[in-house]
């Protein structure tokens, strides 16, 4: 069996008003996992827990083998962390931040680094105090990239950036991912960018999984059908649409594990099928979402 | 694996506050040197001036290096290296405390040569130096003690309002001890049993804050 990088079981943190609820997460090697929700979904918190810095209240987590908290010394020094609220010493160079690290991490690649610092546009000699805020999250990416590390643990890492800072983000980040060994868990709320570069998609919403399983098959699945009702028929409830909303003669049904046999399914009602179409993965994160809370709130 | 993680943290602490230290240092030998220039207004200016900037770095550095972590979010790069929280808080400890101790043991030391040396200065003012020279380090401890502990700036402020009171009480009650008072204007140091109970409870001190804040930061189970 393939060692798993990442392996979440059943764990759960409790917090006064959120709680993280039986949360379980596999990530393969080689993988890059998009982990979207909106904001509050705990998706920082299940991060955190796989850092070891917030200690889950349950369940199991091993992060490269490695039991977390407990081991998670051992586990950082191949780990690659980012997040939207960490910050670099202001007053400091960002050569003098690249020392730093190069004195931790034996597999540091100064000759990398070099190279981002050119990709990036990036002066190693001025100080984190004057770069922008672009600059300052390709600095911190830049210290996690050039560490060479197997994981990389991303949390919001593109979160106020302008396109063309995010499309050099992403196009390093599938760079770095040319050595089968390393893989990304990237948290985000921007669907656009996971869908970008994630090989697998996991949907986070008030502290439950809703669902994790490949982009493609996301994609694949989900299907918008358009229909035509004529007067006196009434949509009948089929398995595998989580949502129609009608108005008038018009109709649109959402289906998650769509097949042809839906559309003829609703034609042979007296409905008339306009079209069928693929969604963005925002619309299915939305669907997904929405679908999800009406089951918890029924 | 290069080094040890905690070792680098520690230099990395010291070379980021090293002109921050050396201003303090400077700070009190020139007070220092003020008190060696003799005269009453000198002396008096000196030596309040060498005091202030004992507790103006005692209160500083453990905001500078353990409070600011949090506030300016440099904790989560921190953090994000291979080290657990003991071994961060192991690093801070002994980095904020290094940096408090150097300038601190350098003044006290600078201060005590400067005394043995003038003869118009009796050496019995020694104890008054290492009894207030004591408030100011139980003094910092606490405020680092409670910056490393809570993480709040709120908490750290209140501790260093409390501790900034108190040193007029401690001032209060050794101008008010006739023994003590006697003992400082002698010509030798008078180590009585009042000056080393006083000196032994500011290390007892110093001891308690220190297990007590290991004692707290292992216990915590959330630390971002």
């Amino acid at each position: 069996m393939m060692d798993l990088v990442i392996k979440l079981d059943g764990v759960r943190k409790k917090y006064r008003f959120f709680s993280l609820d039986n949360i379980c997460l596999e990530l393969p090697p080689g993988q890059i996992m998009g982990l979207i929700g909106p904001n509050g979904a705990g998706k920082s918190t299940t991060i955190r827990i796989l850092m070891g810095l917030v200690h889950q209240d349950g369940g199991d987590v091993r992060v490269l083998g490695h039991r977390m908290p407990q081991e998670q010394v051992s586990a950082k020094w191949d780990i690659g962390f980012a997040s939207d609220d960490m910050r670099l010493y202001e007053a400091m160079t960002l050569e003098w931040h690249m020392n730093l690290i190069r004195s931790i991490y034996p597999k540091w690649d100064a000759a990398y680094a070099q190279l981002l610092l050119k990709r990036f546009g990036l002066r190693a000699e001025q100080r984190i105090k004057e770069f922008s805020h672009g600059q300052r999250v390709k600095a911190t990416l830049l210290l996690v990239f050039a560490r060479r590390p197997r994981l990389l643990i991303l949390d919001e890492p593109t979160t106020g950036l302008d396109p063309v800072a995010r499309h050099e983000i992403l196009r390093e980040l599938t760079g770095v991912m040319a050595d089968e060994g390393r893989s990304i868990l990237f948290s985000s709320h921007n669907t656009q960018d996971v869908e970008q570069i994630s090989d697998q998609i996991t949907f986070i919403d008030r502290g439950r999984i809703i669902d994790s399983m490949d982009k493609e098959v996301y994609l694949d699945r989900w299907r918008r059908l358009r229909l035509e009702v004529p007067a006196g028929i009434e949509l009948p409830a089929l398995p595998g649409i989580i949502h129609v909303r009608q108005q008038g003669r018009l109709a649109i049904a959402t289906s998650n594990v769509f097949a042809p046999d839906l559309a003829n399914a609703y034609e042979n009602t007296g409905a008339r099928v306009q079209s069928i179409e693929t969604m963005t993965l925002e619309e299915i994160f939305v669907a997904n979402v929405e679908h999800s809370r009406e089951e918890v709130d029924a | 694996m290069k080094g040890s993680v905690v070792q680098t943290l520690i230099l990395s602490d010291w070379n980021r506050h090293r002109f921050f230290i050396m201003l303090s240092i400077f700070g009190g030998v020139l007070a220092l040197g003020l008190v060696a220039w003799g005269g009453e207004l000198p002396t008096i200016l000196g030596s309040t001036w060498f005091f202030v900037s004992l507790i103006v770095l005692g209160c500083m550095m453990p905001v500078s290096n353990v409070i600011n972590e949090r506030k300016k979010q440099t904790l989560p790069f921190l953090m994000s290296l291979p080290i657990s929280v003991a071994q961060y808080t192991l690093a801070k400890i002994v980095s904020t405390f290094g940096m408090f101790l150097v300038p601190w043991l350098s003044l006290v030391v600078a201060g005590g040569l400067l005394i043995v040396g003038r003869q118009n200065i009796p050496d019995g003012i020694i104890t008054v130096l290492l009894i207030l020279a004591g408030f100011t380090l139980v003094g910092f401890c606490v405020v680092a003690g409670v910056a490393i502990a809570t993480e709040s700036e709120s908490w750290t402020i209140v501790a260093t309002i409390a501790l900034n009171s108190s040193y007029g009480f401690g001032w209060y009650v050794l101008i008010r001890n006739r023994e003590l008072r006697t003992g400082f204007g002698n010509a030798d140091p008078v180590w009585s049993p009042t000056v080393l109970t006083i000196l032994l409870s500011e290390a007892a001190i110093v001891a308690v804050v220190l297990a007590l804040t290991f004692f707290v930061q292992s216990r915590k189970r959330d630390f971002i």
